[in-house]
């Protein structure tokens, strides 16, 4: 695994792979409900094997929510998630990961009280990937040498973007097919934003699908093979990254101007 | 100075039991976040088994700590994956109060049917032996009281510090979301969680047995001194059990020596009341964070 700072440009190759591939994750359907409040509603999308697909859209329009429920996180009202195949819809989350299916949460979450290398230890003796645990360390670490000086410190007192790449990094270390990022450049200076970028450019380059929610649109539409837009729970639009992101409508619904 | 020294030491003795009689539900509220109300079942139930083993088969409580563990362990685990999960999964965290309180009421009653009202004791054969130490003379009960004690917040706290379990309790307390996350079955680790602190409750039990008189209706003590000692010592972790056991400990045994033995109850709500007005995190803080 290459180093953060890579600068190796992966998206034309990640692009043609995802071309032939058939789809990793296929959502159809999906509505969920916060008691009475819909969240979100016939929300379908999908990402294909080796891509990377961004869901996009204002604050509040179900991003988080879509995701959780593909996660395992939430059990959705209805719809179908299928990943590889496979009907995975209201898979808790701590079996959904054993397929291969990672989720870094909005927010980080990292164990706060944990140390770092704790953090990690935990994720890493998930059944699948158990047998490489000392092996998905040392990626990590090589990944990020920033978690490696700082392993034997509480989580809580890392920086938030340290805290970023331990939750990227404890994400990893279940040995994910399909890497899911809720918002990881949320509150980043400029700089780390495009680290964190790269980083994802090159861990799809590995050949991990991502599917990323952002609000960092350019970056991220310029990564993306494709893209959909979420308005109140429901996808408005989709395409290619780039052509989204010379669409006027979608800056406009975006910043909620529509 | 010697009534001082002997007092110390008791005080010292009493507060490594409540610490470990205490340290179960500091962990089920620091993991799970509810206060369980039936603590104290677990602690008395603990005490009636070793007991039974005694009388039935001369077992002496310390050496049938493994077994009632084992026993209450299962217990404890069934309890929070039917009756607590349920309460928690379909109304609130808040109605595991009701139903804890209810339960313990109702396990009390089967403890007065099943082993009648009166106080018991158990008497190992060493119950009048006591070593000296210096001018002091020490019970060898209480001795071997602390020393089991102490050996199993020992271990509680290796446990948590060193394996996966322990890290996964500690996870699956701070963020939930995140642990589940991260493959663990939130669920089995709460009604683990359970377990152990059933089986230690119950360990305390088999201790306070060879020291103390119990009774059926002695378990409302128990579960009322587990919560002074986690406001004393603070939330989720062996260190702040130990820290408010202990106090709690000599707040007891000064209180009955110094001022008068029917004053404890009431020195001991003082306290916890001044501790709630100027240091709510308790002495050594919560394990968890500001999470709960
Ligand atoms: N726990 C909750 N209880 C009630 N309503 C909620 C809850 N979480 C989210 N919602 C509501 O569901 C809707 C979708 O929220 P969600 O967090 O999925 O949006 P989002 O697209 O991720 O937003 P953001 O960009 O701000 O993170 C919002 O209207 C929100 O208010
Ligand atoms: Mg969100």
């Amino acid at each position: 695994m290459t180093a953060a700072s890579s600068s190796s440009a992966p998206e034309t190759e990640a692009a043609t792979e995802a071309a032939t591939g058939a789809p990793l994750l296929e959502v159809r359907g999906l509505a969920y409900d916060y008691g009475r409040v819909t969240a979100v509603q016939d929300c379908g999308f999908e990402a294909a094997a080796g891509g990377v697909v961004a869901l996009i859209g204002g604050n509040g329009a179900g991003k988080t929510t879509t995701v959780q429920c593909v996660a395992g996180a939430l059990r959705p009202r209805a719809g179908t998630i299928r990943f590889d195949g496979r009907d995975i819809t209201g898979l808790p989350a701590h079996e959904a990961v054993e397929l291969g299916l990672a989720l870094v949460p909005e927010g980080r979450q990292v164990f706060q009280q944990l140390t770092v290398h704790e953090n990690l230890l935990v994720a890493g003796r998930v059944q699948r990937a158990r047998a490489d645990l000392s092996a998905n360390l040392d990626k990590v670490y090589t990944l990020f040498p920033r978690l490696k000086e700082r392993r034997a410190q509480n989580a809580g007192s890392l920086s938030g973007g340290e805290q970023q790449m331990l939750a990227i990094g404890r994400g990893l270390m279940t040995g994910p097919r399909l890497l899911i990022l809720d918002e990881p450049s949320l509150g980043l200076s400029p700089i780390l934003v495009t680290t964190i970028f790269r980083l994802i450019g090159a861990l799809n380059a590995e050949g991990i699908t991502i599917l990323i929610v952002e609000q960092n649109l350019h970056q991220t539409l310029t990564m993306a093979d494709h893209a959909y837009v979420l308005e109140k729970g429901r996808v408005v639009r989709s395409g290619g990254g780039r052509e989204l992101l010379d669409d006027p409508a979608v800056k406009a619904a975006y910043l909620g101007v529509a | 100075m010697l009534l001082f020294l002997q007092t110390t030491i008791n005080g010292l003795v009493l507060g490594g039991i409540y610490s470990l009689a205490a340290v179960g539900f500091s962990l089920i509220f620091g993991v799970i976040g509810i206060v369980n109300l039936t603590h104290g079942i677990f602690v008395i139930a603990g005490a009636y088994m070793a007991m039974a083993l005694f009388a039935a088969a001369g077992v002496d409580p310390l050496l049938a700590i493994p077994l009632i563990g084992a026993v209450l362990f299962a217990v404890g685990y069934a309890y929070q994956r039917t009756i607590i999960d349920w309460a928690i999964s379909r109304a609130s965290v808040e109605a595991s109060l009701v139903v804890t309180f209810g339960m313990a009421m109702v396990f009390r009653n089967l403890l007065q049917l099943w082993f009648g009202p009166d106080v018991q004791t158990i008497t190992p054969s060493y119950s009048f032996d006591s070593v000296a130490i210096g001018p002091i003379r020490v019970d060898m009960v209480r001795l071997a009281a602390l020393g089991a004690s102490m050996a199993l917040l020992t271990g509680l706290t290796l446990m948590l510090a060193r394996t996966h379990f322990g890290r996964a309790m500690r996870a699956v307390a701070q963020q939930p979301l995140a642990a589940s996350l991260s493959g663990l079955n939130v669920r089995r680790i709460h009604g683990l969680t359970f377990g152990v602190s059933a089986a230690l409750a119950g360990a305390s039990g088999a201790i306070i047995g060879i020291v103390q008189p119990f009774s059926a209706s002695s378990e409302v003590a128990w579960t009322l001194n587990a919560f002074i000692v986690v406001v004393l010592g603070g939330i989720g972790s062996p260190a702040g059990a130990l820290a408010g056991g202990l106090v709690l400990g000599l707040i007891n045994a000064y209180t009955a020596t110094y001022v008068s033995p029917a004053l404890t109850q009431a020195m001991m709500f003082l306290v916890l009341v001044l501790m709630l007005l100027l240091r709510p995190q308790g002495i050594l803080g919560a394990a968890y964070g500001e999470s709960r």
